[in-house]
Formats: structure tokens, C-alpha cells, sequence
């Protein structure tokens, strides 16, 4: 078996009395797309936060390319190739998707700092943009404020985001959330495109979509992963369908 | 063109127009007024990089602003008291020449912007206005208990800096240097909005977490846009002391960051040409306003009221309409 991109290991964290993050330990491997799944309060919005960095475990550690990033912050673990996008979309709302894109491709590339230079007419820049934007299929919408987006297209704007940042592994906050049975398609069709690129960790409520996309399946309830496996083994599960899915069929 | 680059032009034509019209009618008293429109507009720009482009809401650009203006007299005060700046460790001759005082200004103002920034970027929000508060009005009790300039009187520079090639005791030569440099800073400022650093700042400013998610550290960036902003804003200082040649605490004053800050949002925060079309807002209604009623202030307030709760674009985005991302 390759190297895992990703690993986290034996992750700790509590807030007061309560386990948000449980001694969970999983593997992002290449060209996978492992799925993380649980009811809502499961903890995996801070098992995110931990990943990202934005939160600092009480034990454990996140390993990006074998290489333990535990100590270091959001920038460097981005800088390190770690492209995430945001369950509520956070673009820069004054800014056009051109711009939001280039600033993606600005942020893995640098040169923040070059003052004078004109950013938008850097072929380089703006070129590696588009690309994103002709992928993700919003090439009309180049230069309409990123706030003036509808919700679809704005977490299209994420993902093109997260792509320009030519990562080593994406983590995806519900990609899908708020988006249409078509929306929901061609971004299921986009998302198995992008395992070639770099393998995806994806948080997802729309189980379709999991079930079609995902290699391997982590159930995480109550701070903790209950089970681990692939679509199959996972839908077999008896703990897993009493904790989860039979809620899902009640619906 | 865009509509909003017409007004900019218009607007720059008009402050250019007033003072040339004065000249002509004989009128000096106006071309100081045009002069101190240009004077505060270019220590709104500077404020306005911190504010508009990084969003950082400094309630302290009265320090960078005083501190221009008490490089000028630092450096000027020892020429007309006929001896040298320092003797030791080298011995040093001030200045009468305003492209040294300028340089002069700006280098303190970095320096002064970097210190305050470096400690006061730490924080944000509420904190950050009240931090940038302090410091400002720490300078400002240092500067009254100041002897060597004069302490709360402040001191009188006689003769106005030279600068070469011009007499800058000619009111219309004194405004274009004014309307020069600007001109100059705008060109900056505008620079700086389009360039690479602006795209970053502005996402440090709409969407931190993002930024941050994408590997660009927004600390560094406000850093750096707030040494800019204070730079421009000394330099502002400076030509404000030489324009009344007079140095006084009261320039370091939270007054004066009020001011500064009024005028931006008065003209439009985050636009361009917003700190001219505020400056000269600010001193029309000072003037004539000021000529009717001693509590002229009031009629300010009850304006700055309606901007805020009306106009939120300030008058460049009232005449323009709402901003739209540059390409």
C-alpha cells in the first residue's frame, strides 16, 4: 500500500466535560476519496478544524506527506498542500471569482507582497485562474462579485478555490449542502475527477453522493469513529445502522 | 470610462480649478483653504490604506500625522535657532528643505507605524480601535510635556522649508507641491489596489479564515499596509506644519485622528478619491458653516449621521454608486 497523504493520529480533543474529538486516528491515501459521514454534533466540523489547523489537539497528531504538522498553523499547513473549503462558503464577498480564484493561486504560489504590479494582468496568475473557473463551469460569472453569486455557483467558487491551490489532499465540507439535484450531480461528476488530482476527504450529508463517490467510509458518532470500511461494509453494519442510517430512512 | 473614474477626474479638476481661480480674483485666503483640503486629503489617503483597503480602523493616525509634523519642526528649528540638529555621535546640520523634511517624515512615520502596528495588529476589532487610541494619545501627552518644542504651546517655524526651484512662500507654488504629492500618493494608493498585496489585503479583510486557508498570513499584510498608511499620513504632517508653520501638540490629538477618520468616511471609505471629496466636504462645511454658527461641529455630526445611516458609500459612492471589482 502507498504512503497516506493525509493521516491523523489518535486525535484528542475536549471542551470541558465534553469529547468533541475522541481518539480517532484515519488515513487519506492516493487517489482515494474517503468519506466522513455522522449525524449532526458527530464532531466533524472539529475534526476538521483540527486537520486544518484551526484548532490545536489535546493529544494526537495530523501527518501531511509523513511529515507531522501538529504545531504549525492554517497558512503553513495550506503552504504544505492542504486545500480546504468551507461548509458555509467563505469567499471574499467584494471581490469578483477571478479574484478570488487568483487569490487561491496567489496564496499556494506567493508573492503577496509584490506591491506594484498589476495582479489581474499577470498572465500566469490569471491563467492558472481560469482554468479553475472553466472547470468548474463558471466562466460567464468571471467577473461578477463573488457576494452577487448564487448559493450553487458560490460553492462552485469554493471548489475552484480549492483546485487552484494545486493541493496535495482536499478536505470538502459538505461541497454539496443547500445545492439542487442537479447542482448535487454534476458535482459528484466534478469530485471524481478530482481524485486523480489529489485524494478527497469529504464531509457529506447527501448519502447518494457517498455512496457513489467514496472508497472507504469513516462513521464518526459522538467524537468517535465507530466504524471504518468500504461502502459495502459499511452499509452492512448493523452499529451503523442503528447510530445513523436508520435515522436517515426516517426522513 | 467608469463612472466613478469621471467624478475622480472631475473632482481632481476641481480642486486643481479653485485655487487658479483665486489667483486670478485675487484671493489668497482661498488657495490656503484649497491647500488644506489637499493637505488633509493626502493624510486621509494615507488612513485610508489602513482602513479602506485593510480594514483596520485606526483611531490613532493623529500620532503619524503629529509626528510628520514634529519631524519638520525637529529638523527646521535648529536652521532658524542657527545650530546644529545633534553633535553627537556625528555631527548633524537640520533642514530647510522640504524633500529632506519629507523623507524625513516618512521614515518616522514607518517607523512609528511599524512599532504601534506590530503590538496593536495583535488584537482586532473594538481592542484594535482602543489600542490605536492610546498610543496616539501617548505621543500627544509626550509632545505637551515636550520643553525642547515648546511643550503645550507648541512652536512657531518662521520661515516656510524651501523647496528648490520654487518659492514656497507663494501660496500658488506652496499648493501645487501640496497637489503634487497628492497626486503622487493617490497614484499609490491606487497601485496598491490593484496590485497582487491589495487582492491579498482585500481577502484578509472580507474572509480572514480564507486567506489564511489558502497559506497567506493576513498579519503580515496589515502590517505592512499600516506602515504605508502611516507613512503617507506623516508625510501629510509634515506639509500640514509648514503650511501653518506652526508645530502644536493639538496635531497629535484624537481630535485630529477624529477628524482624519470623519473625512474618509464623509468622501467614502475605501475609495480612491473618498479622502478628497471628504477633505473638501470637511473644510466647505468648516468654513461656511463655521461662519454662521460657532457650533458648526453640530451640523458636521448630524451630516456624518446621515452618511452612516444612508449613504454608506460616502459621497464618492452616492455620486458613483456601489463599488465594483476592478479588473
Amino acid at each position: 500500500m502507498t504512503d497516506p497523504v493525509l493521516e491523523v493520529r489518535n486525535l484528542h480533543l475536549s471542551f470541558g466535560a465534553l469529547k468533541a474529538t475522541d481518539d480517532v486516528s484515519l488515513t487519506l491515501c492516493p487517489g482515494e476519496i474517503h468519506a466522513l459521514i455522522g449525524p449532526n454534533g458527530a464532531g466533524k466540523s472539529t475534526l476538521i478544524g483540527l486537520i486544518a489547523g484551526n484548532l490545536a489537539p489535546d493529544a494526537g497528531q495530523v501527518l501531511l506527506n509523513g511529515r507531522d504538522v501538529t504545531a504549525q498553523d492554517v497558512a503553513a499547513r495550506a503552504q504544505a498542500g492542504l486545500a480546504r473549503s468551507f461548509q458555509v462558503s467563505a469567499v471574499a464577498p467584494g471581490l469578483s471569482v477571478l479574484q478570488n480564484v487568483a487569490l487561491a493561486v496567489q496564496g499556494a504560489r506567493g508573492g503577496s507582497f509584490r506591491l506594484f504590479r498589476r495582479a489581474l494582468s499577470d498572465r500566469a496568475l490569471t491563467g492558472a485562474a481560469m482554468t479553475q473557473i472553466d472547470r468548474v463551469g463558471l466562466t460567464a460569472r468571471r467577473t461578477v462579485p463573488a457576494g452577487d453569486l448564487a448559493h450553487g455557483e458560490r460553492r462552485r467558487l469554493e471548489l475552484a478555490m480549492a483546485l487552484a491551490q494545486a493541493p496535495r489532499a482536499f478536505v470538502l465540507d459538505e461541497p454539496m449542502a443547500g445545492m439542487g439535484p442537479d447542482g448535487a450531480r454534476e458535482m459528484t461528476t466534478l469530485l471524481d475527477e478530482l481524485r486523480h488530482e489529489a485524494p478527497i476527504l469529504l464531509v457529506e450529508h447527501d448519502m447518494d453522493a457517498v455512496f457513489r463517490l467514496a472508497d472507504r467510509i469513516s462513521v464518526l458518532v459522538s467524537g468517535r469513529i465507530i466504524a471504518s470500511g468500504t461502502v459495502a461494509q459499511i452499509r452492512a453494519n448493523p452499529e451503523v445502522q442503528t447510530a445513523y442510517l436508520g435515522e436517515e430512512r426516517l426522513e | 470610462m467608469r463612472r466613478e473614474t469621471l467624478l475622480n477626474l472631475v473632482i481632481a479638476l476641481a480642486l486643481l480649478a479653485v485655487p487658479l481661480a483665486a489667483q486670478a480674483l485675487d484671493e489668497p485666503f482661498a488657495i490656503t483653504l484649497a491647500t488644506k483640503v489637499a493637505i488633509l486629503a493626502l493624510a486621509g489617503v494615507g488612513l485610508n490604506i489602513a482602513l479602506g483597503l485593510g480594514g483596520m480602523v485606526s483611531l490613532g493616525h493623529a500620532a503619524f500625522f503629529g509626528i510628520g509634523g514634529y519631524m519638520m519642526a525637529v529638523l527646521a528649528t535648529p536652521v532658524q535657532a542657527y545650530e546644529p540638529l545633534m553633535t553627537w555621535p556625528i555631527e548633524l546640520a537640520g533642514t530647510k528643505s522640504m524633500p529632506l523634511i519629507w523623507l524625513g517624515a516618512v521614515v518616522a512615520g514607518a517607523v512609528g507605524a511599524l512599532a504601534i502596528g506590530a503590538l496593536s495588529l495583535r488584537t482586532s476589532g473594538v481592542y484594535f480601535i482602543m489600542i490605536t487610541l492610546a498610543f496616539g494619545q501617548m505621543l500627544y501627552y509626550f509632545a505637551i510635556s515636550w520643553p525642547a518644542y515648546g511643550g503645550e504651546d507648541g512652536i512657531a517655524i518662521y520661515v516656510r522649508n524651501g523647496f528648490p526651484g520654487l518659492n514656497t512662500l507663494d501660496p500658488l507654488h506652496f499648493f501645487a507641491l501640496a497637489y503634487a504629492v497628492l497626486l503622487a500618493a493617490l497614484w499609490l494608493a491606487h497601485r496598491l489596489g490593484g496590485s497582487p498585496f491589495g487582492l491579498a489585503l482585500a481577502g484578509a479583510r472580507q474572509a480572514p479564515a480564507r486567506v489564511a486557508a489558502l497559506g497567506i498570513r493576513p498579519y503580515r499584510l496589515k502590517l505592512a499596509a499600516f506602515v504605508l498608511s502611516g507613512a503617507v499620513t506623516a508625510l501629510a504632517g509634515a506639509l500640514y506644519a509648514d503650511l501653518n508653520r506652526f508645530v502644536s501638540p493639538s496635531m497629535l490629538s484624537w481630535h485630529t485622528s477624529g477628524e482624519i477618520m470623519v473625512l474618509v468616511i464623509l468622501g467614502g471609505v475605501g475609495r480612491l478619491f473618498g479622502p478628497v471629496a471628504g477633505a473638501a466636504l470637511f473644510i466647505l462645511l468648516e468654513h461656511f458653516l463655521g461662519g454662521i454658527s460657532e457650533y458648526w461641529q453640530l451640523f458636521l455630526g448630524l451630516i456624518l449621521l446621515g452618511i452612516v445611516l444612508f449613504a454608506r458609500g460616502g459621497l464618492i459612492g452616492t455620486l458613483a454608486g456601489r463599488e465594483v471589482p476592478h479588473d
